[in-house]
Formats: structure tokens, C-alpha cells, sequence
């Protein structure tokens, strides 16, 4: 233990000397933490630019467009007067959706010959043209209430009765713990966590090939024990990054209030496993692959891959079995799903448990990655070097004791 | 006359110096030639369903009335869901989503059933598993279509009893009809929405990381000036050891960039109605740009370490940035202007746009000028950040070159 705080102190020292590099690096983090808080903060796209093809230029083509604008999912942006110049405003990304209301629509509709109005939504851009084709969707049927609702007055029935005819079932969604479906909570709460985690995987892995570079003196003031002197020297870095990660985690669920049903101090213990697991992997890769360019540009494919194979854009449950296997080698599938359990569902222990323990256990690539690096500078001679000199400063010691008595 | 022949025996001299340094990294190897191909493969493996499919929900049924049941098999029979469980309370069904053995839930209160049949507005709530906006996705599409399916079912039948049929009833329940077509992408999936995007992303980010890796190595080892031949040190003519880098580069990236934007959508049959030519001409100013850009930042990180680890976090906000998957009008101006600092945004909107929904060159003009007004601002930038290496650093590295 004594062992342990001494290469500890050592590392803050060092920091404290060289503050740069972890200042630029929490620099880095705050700008991508302040990034996704202002750059999504409509919480769903709103007020998407879409156009009219308006070939009927009648009543209601003309009220349709003003009652479109209105909404707040989208706004008109141009008008025009034929299929081809929407579809070219499309491919220039000038707008997301088009409505398309042909000639005599108006006059179908008074002769009761339904007339037929198209929609068009660009699906290459999934949010943009979904969104707008959910509002523009709304309003044609809204539309088609009306002249229904217009038609069924004339025929002499009750509102009562009307209302009935016109919406027969009516459906309630309610988005469990993210009532108004805002982007925001749903990208953020995974992302920065896996934000911090590349960060803490890469850095380890450098910090631990300058520790190998030239481990003599870092050995000797942990008295040539090489996992206190590892852990001693990681640790600095695991509680920096885990507070990071509880600070943003603070910022989410209080300052945004976004849902935390569960307990917010068992979310932060994650974080802090997730740090620890991360480190694991870490270790391992640094053990695994004893050139320093190889680890990082493995570590660099390994961390990248983390946010597509935590499974929180595209659920791993779509996923190919193997790929499905494959993610629960990244941490940050675990923390993902213990944040899920924890704060949207605000289940017991009992059903996070599991990837509680799984966070824990990537403490084993952990070890192995300790007895690697052992293997090696066994394999080098650093250790019996450290280990002589250790020796003969015990010698010197005793010669110094003896000496007194 | 022999003027040129010198200009293109330097650079090509340059060039290969710089292929020869590459090569000899077996790290920067990897990230170049293998992360380059290994990440589209892995993305579209893991993709590869496109949408989600058989989503298991629960109904609960406190109506116990034909019209539910109809509405419950007909929410099963959808893709998207699949009805796993019928529970007898919500509470029970709740249970369940927190198990995480469903991820929606039906519910039809008491009076369902005979609110319809009344004629009156029967209402069914419909809870939904947030944890995926995809899961979300899925289960508001299907029971939408459900939706409207019955309510017309519905209307149709009160019409019958009201005494109106054939052609009279139609007019009724649909006096407008609207036909939606979704462009580009039919099926929506998020595969071929997304991994476009990557593609471009990728080719950006690997090149950068591996020009980071290797001049940052560079200057640990304090070989920046012997790096560059000497006689290509003086003032005027650095620029060619700025193109011929570039040049070394661009060797290694067209192929690379042929297999990803052209091999790669049509084995994994990713969208790719784009005309092949005209991804050609807009990826040139696309890969200068991205070269250069990435030259530029790399010589002045001086910290290789904290270099690529930034690196590699921003790589998800370049994604943003990109427009790809927040849409640009709705980003906040700064970020907007802040994105066209980076070739990736240009990169990515002209790809996707050419690739999957048929633009052609003039319809990305503005994207396909901006690189190209990258290219040269970065060039311009490039070239003086060599000179400042060379020339204006302090006392150490003129050491150096001794």
C-alpha cells in the first residue's frame, strides 16, 4: 500500500510540473461537453425548411400552405410552380420535404371526386426528413378532417357525433422518461461517457509506453513493485477522468433535468467502473502489443468502434449475433446499459447487477496486461536491475544500522 | 524546359521520401491502408439490418372486446413489433419493461370497446422504451399505420350504419387522398443513412491520425528538418515539398478512396445512384483538402499524444458537425460557420448528396467550391507552417540540421 502512494504522489507531482497535457486534454472535454449542449439544444429539429408545389393555386392549396407555415415542425420556404424545381431544391439540400398539390385539387374536392395530393420526404437525411414528413403527414390529415368535419355538418350531424365519425380511436404515446422525445438526453447521456472513455484509453496507453520507455526510476520509488508502481500511476488519471464524467453527469440531471429515476450516487460508481474498465483494456492492449504505434492505432480503432458497438444509436439487438457478442467487450456497452436501468427505468440493483459485474471483470484484461508488461521487462532484465538495486540500498541500509548500533 | 523537369524530379523525390516514411510505420500502415477498409466493413456488417424488426411489446387488455383484440393482432402483424406478452395489469407490464423484455407497451382502458362501437372517440395509450430514439422509431410507425388502418376500418363501418355505401362512403372517410413517397431511401434505414456519411468520415479522420502519428513522431525524434531533402529547404521553392507530400498522400488515398465510395456501397448495396464520374471529380478537391487541413493542424500540435487523442473524440463531432445527422438549417450559426472550417463537413454533404440522392456536380456547387477554396487556403497554410518549422523555430533545431 505504502508502495502504492508512492508512485501515486509521484504521478501528482508530475502532473503538477507538466500541467499541460491533462489541461489540454480537459480542455478538449469541456469544449465537446459545451459542443452538445448548445449544438442540439432545440432538443428535435424544428421549424425544418420544406416546399409546396402548388399547381392548383386555389383556396385551399393556398390556406393549406399558410396553415403549414403555422406548425411548428416546419415552415414553407419557397413555393413552386412545378415537381422538377422542388426535387432540384431537394437535392441542393434546400429542403427536407415537399408537398405536391396538382392542378383542380380544389374543385375535386367540392365535386367529391378525391383528389389525390402527394408527399415527398428525403429519407437520406434520416432526422431532418422524418421529422418534416411526421408534421406535413399531421397536417394533410388534418386537412382531410376538415372537409370531412365540413361535409358531415352539411349533412346535418351533431359535433358530438361528428367528432366520432372523423377520429374513431385516438392514440396516446407517451415516451417513457423522455416525454418530449428531445435528441438532447438520448445522444448526450452515451456520448460524453464515451467520450471520456477514448480519451482515458488512449492516454493510458501513452502514458504507460512512457512509463515502459524508462521504467527505472518510476520502479525504484515504488521500491521495484511493478503493479503498485502501475496502479499508483494510472490512479491520478482514474479519479480525475471519473469526476469529469460525475460533473457532466451533474450537469444532465441537474441543471438539465433530464430523467434520473434511479439513484444518481450508483450512476457516478459506474462512471467510476467504467473509468477502472477502460484502464483495464488499456493495460491489456499496452501489454499485448509492446510497440507503441501499433497499441495506439489499435487502441485508436478499438475506441471508435466503442460508440457504434455500445449499441445506443443503432440497438445491438438488430445487430448480427456475432457483432452482438462482439460489443460486450466495449465498457461502454455496460455503462450504457446500466444507465439505462438506472436512470430511465429506475430499476433495483438487482437488474443492473449484471453489467456492474461485467464492468468489474474487465479488471482481468487488467491483470493480464500487468504480467505482460512483467514478462517483458523480466525478459529485459529491468526488473532483476531494480530489484539488485533494491537489494543493495537494503545492504547499504544495514551496514548503516549496524554501524549506529 | 528543364526548369519543370527540376520542379517534378523534386517533388516526385519528395514523394517518395514521404511513402518511404510512411511505409516504415508499421502503425501508420495500419491506420492508412487497414482501419481505412476495416471500419466501413465493420459499420455495415453491424448495420447490415438496416431497421429494426420484431420488436417485442406487451398489450394489456382491460377492454376484452373484439375491436381491442383487432387492434392488438393487427399491431402484431406489423414488421416492426411483435407481441410477446399479454399482461393483466399495467403495473405487470411496466415489470416487464424494466426487465427489459419488452420494449412497448398497449393499452386498451375499459370502456375501448364500447366507445366504438357507441361511436364515440375510444382512445388506447401507447407506451414506448426510450432508450433508442430507433425503438421509438419503430413502434410509432407501426402503431401509426395500425392507426389509421382502423380508424378507417372504423369510419367505414359507422358510415355503413349510417345508411352510406360504395362510392358515397369513400368520398366520406377520404375526401383527400394523399400519397407519400419517400424519397431516396424507401425503406428509411439507418445503414443507408448513415453509413455514407461514415465513409467520407472515415477517409478524414484516418488520414488525419496518421499524419498526426507520424509527424508528431518526426518531431520527437527532432528529425523535422532532416526530413526535408536539403536542398529543398530554401524559401521560394518549399512549396514543392509541400506538394510533393501531398502527392505521396494522394497515392495512397485515391485507391483507397475508389474502394470506399465507389467498391464499397455497391458490395454492401448502400445506396449508389450517384454518377461515378462526378464522385471522381469531387473527391480530388476533397482528398487536397483533407491533406492539406490535416498538415497544417499536425505541425503545430506539439503534443502528438494529446494531438491524437483529440483527434480521435472529435472524429463524433465532425459527425455532427457534418450535417448528416442534425440537419444544417437547424444548427445555431456559430457551430454552422465553425463546421466549414473542416473539410469532412464539405466532404460528407457532397458524397451523400451525389451517392444517394443523384445530385449532380452543379447541385453541390457550393460544396464543391469550398473544398476547392479549402484546398488552396490549407495548401497556403501548409506551406508556411513548413517554413516556420524550418526556418523561424529557435536555436535547437537549427542545431539540428548541422
Amino acid at each position: 500500500m505504502n508502495r502504492f502512494i508512492r508512485s501515486f504522489r509521484r504521478e501528482l507531482q508530475q502532473i503538477v510540473i507538466h500541467p499541460r497535457y491533462l489541461l489540454l486534454l480537459t480542455a478538449g472535454l469541456v469544449f465537446s461537453f459545451i459542443f452538445f449542449l448548445t449544438f442540439m439544444r432545440e432538443g428535435q429539429p424544428q421549424k425544418l425548411p420544406i416546399a409546396i408545389v402548388d399547381q392548383d393555386g386555389s383556396y385551399l392549396s393556398r390556406r393549406l400552405c399558410h396553415e403549414i407555415d403555422a406548425t411548428q415542425g416546419v415552415r414553407v420556404v419557397a413555393v413552386y410552380q412545378n415537381h422538377n424545381q422542388a426535387r432540384d431544391a431537394m437535392q441542393r439540400q434546400r429542403i427536407f420535404a415537399f408537398l405536391e398539390i396538382p392542378k383542380g385539387t380544389y374543385n375535386d374536392v367540392l365535386g367529391f371526386k378525391r383528389p389525390h395530393i402527394s408527399l415527398y420526404a428525403n429519407n437520406a437525411y434520416l432526422l431532418g426528413g422524418s421529422f418534416s414528413y411526421k408534421s406535413l403527414a399531421t397536417m394533410t390529415k388534418l386537412a382531410s378532417g376538415a372537409v370531412q368535419r365540413e361535409i358531415l355538418r352539411k349533412k346535418g350531424y351533431s359535433e358530438k357525433a361528428i367528432s366520432g365519425l372523423i377520429q374513431p380511436v385516438e392514440l396516446d404515446t407517451h415516451a417513457i422518461s423522455n416525454p418530449t422525445t428531445n435528441y438532447q438526453p438520448y445522444i448526450l447521456t452515451t456520448m460524453l461517457p464515451g467520450i471520456i472513455g477514448v480519451m482515458v484509453l488512449l492516454l493510458t496507453i501513452f502514458q504507460l509506453h512512457h512509463w515502459l520507455q524508462n521504467p527505472y526510476e518510476r520502479l525504484h520509488v515504488s521500491g521495484g513493485d511493478l503493479a503498485a508502481s502501475i496502479f499508483g500511476k494510472l490512479m491520478p488519471y482514474t479519479l480525475w477522468f471519473s469526476l469529469m464524467g460525475i460533473v457532466g453527469n451533474l450537469v444532465f440531471f441537474g441543471f438539465c433535468h433530464y430523467t434520473m429515476l434511479g439513484s444518481f450516487w450508483m450512476l457516478s460508481l459506474t462512471m467510476l467502473l467504467f473509468i477502472f474498465a477502460v484502464q483495464g483494456m488499456a493495460l491489456f492492449l499496452t501489454g499485448l502489443l509492446p510497440e507503441m504505434h501499433m497499441s495506439i492505432s489499435i487502441g485508436a480503432i478499438y475506441g471508435m468502434l466503442s460508440f457504434t458497438m455500445s449499441g445506443f444509436s443503432y440497438p445491438a439487438i438488430s445487430m448480427p449475433g456475432g457483432m452482438q457478442a462482439f460489443g460486450y467487450i466495449f465498457p461502454l456497452r455496460h455503462y450504457y446499459l446500466a444507465y439505462v436501468d438506472i436512470a430511465l427505468y429506475g430499476s433495483g440493483f438487482r437488474q443492473y447487477m449484471p453489467h456492474i459485474i461485467a464492468l468489474i471483470l474487465f479488471l482481468v484484461p487488467g491483470i493480464i496486461g500487468i504480467r505482460l508488461i512483467r514478462s517483458r521487462l523480466k525478459r529485459e532484465g529491468v526488473l532483476d536491475r531494480v530489484e539488485m538495486e533494491a537489494l543493495k540500498q537494503q545492504a547499504e541500509q544495514g551496514v548503516l544500522e549496524s554501524e549506529i548500533v | 524546359m528543364i526548369r519543370l523537369y527540376n520542379i517534378v524530379k523534386d517533388i516526385w523525390d519528395v514523394a517518395a521520401l514521404e511513402l518511404d516514411r510512411i511505409f516504415h510505420d508499421g502503425g501508420v500502415v495500419l491506420l492508412f491502408c487497414v482501419a481505412t477498409l476495416i471500419y466501413p466493413w465493420i459499420f455495415s456488417y453491424a448495420y447490415q439490418n438496416e431497421c429494426i424488426r420484431n420488436l417485442p411489446m406487451a398489450v394489456v387488455d382491460d377492454s376484452h372486446s373484439v375491436e381491442s383484440r383487432r387492434f392488438a393482432s393487427k399491431l402484431d402483424a406489423t414488421p416492426e413489433v411483435n407481441i410477446c406478452y399479454k399482461c393483466n395489469t399495467i403495473e405487470e407490464a411496466h415489470r416487464l419493461m424494466q426487465q427489459r423484455a419488452i420494449n412497448a407497451i398497449v393499452y386498451f382502458p375499459k370502456d375501448y370497446g364500447t366507445r366504438v362501437v357507441t361511436g364515440e372517440t375510444a382512445r388506447a395509450c401507447l407506451f414506448c422504451d426510450m432508450s433508442s430514439f430507433l425503438y421509438y422509431r419503430s413502434v410509432f410507425t407501426a402503431a401509426n399505420a395500425v392507426l389509421v388502418d382502423e380508424m378507417q376500418f372504423i369510419e367505414a363501418d359507422r358510415y355503413s350504419r349510417a345508411g352510406l355505401s360504395g362510392e358515397s362512403r369513400a368520398q366520406l372517410v377520404q375526401p383527400i387522398q394523399v400519397d407519400d413517397v419517400k424519397l431516396y431511401l424507401p425503406n428509411g434505414g439507418f445503414t443507408s443513412f448513415l453509413v455514407p456519411a461514415l465513409l467520407v468520415l472515415v477517409l478524414h479522420q484516418t488520414l488525419f491520425l496518421g499524419m498526426c502519428v507520424l509527424y508528431g513522431t518526426t518531431r520527437e525524434k527532432r528529425l523535422i528538418v532532416r526530413s526535408v531533402p536539403a536542398r529543398l529547404r530554401h524559401q521560394g521553392i518549399l512549396y514543392r515539398v509541400t506538394v510533393g507530400r501531398a502527392l505521396a498522400y494522394l497515392i495512397i488515398y485515391l485507391p483507397m478512396t475508389a474502394i470506399n465510395l465507389l467498391l464499397l456501397p455497391r458490395i454492401f448495396n448502400l445506396p449508389h445512384i450517384g454518377n461515378p464520374m462526378s464522385i471522381v471529380v469531387f473527391v480530388i478537391p476533397f482528398l487536397l483538402a483533407a491533406i492539406f487541413f490535416s498538415m497544417t493542424i499536425c505541425s503545430f500540435v506539439r503534443n502528438r499524444d494529446a494531438g491524437i487523442v483529440v483527434c480521435i473524440f472529435f472524429s463524433v463531432i465532425l459527425l455532427f458537425l457534418s450535417g448528416a445527422i442534425w440537419p444544417q438549417s437547424n444548427m445555431p450559426r456559430f457551430w454552422l460557420y465553425f463546421s466549414y472550417l473542416f473539410p469532412s463537413t464539405f466532404g460528407i454533404q457532397g458524397f451523400i448528396r451525389i451517392n444517394s440522392m443523384a445530385a449532380t456536380l452543379s447541385q453541390v456547387k457550393f460544396e464543391y467550391l469550398m473544398l476547392w477554396l479549402q484546398a488552396v487556403v490549407y495548401f497556403f497554410t501548409a506551406s508556411g507552417a513548413l517554413h516556420y518549422l524550418l526556418h523561424l523555430r529557435s536555436g535547437r533545431h537549427v542545431s539540428e540540421r548541422m
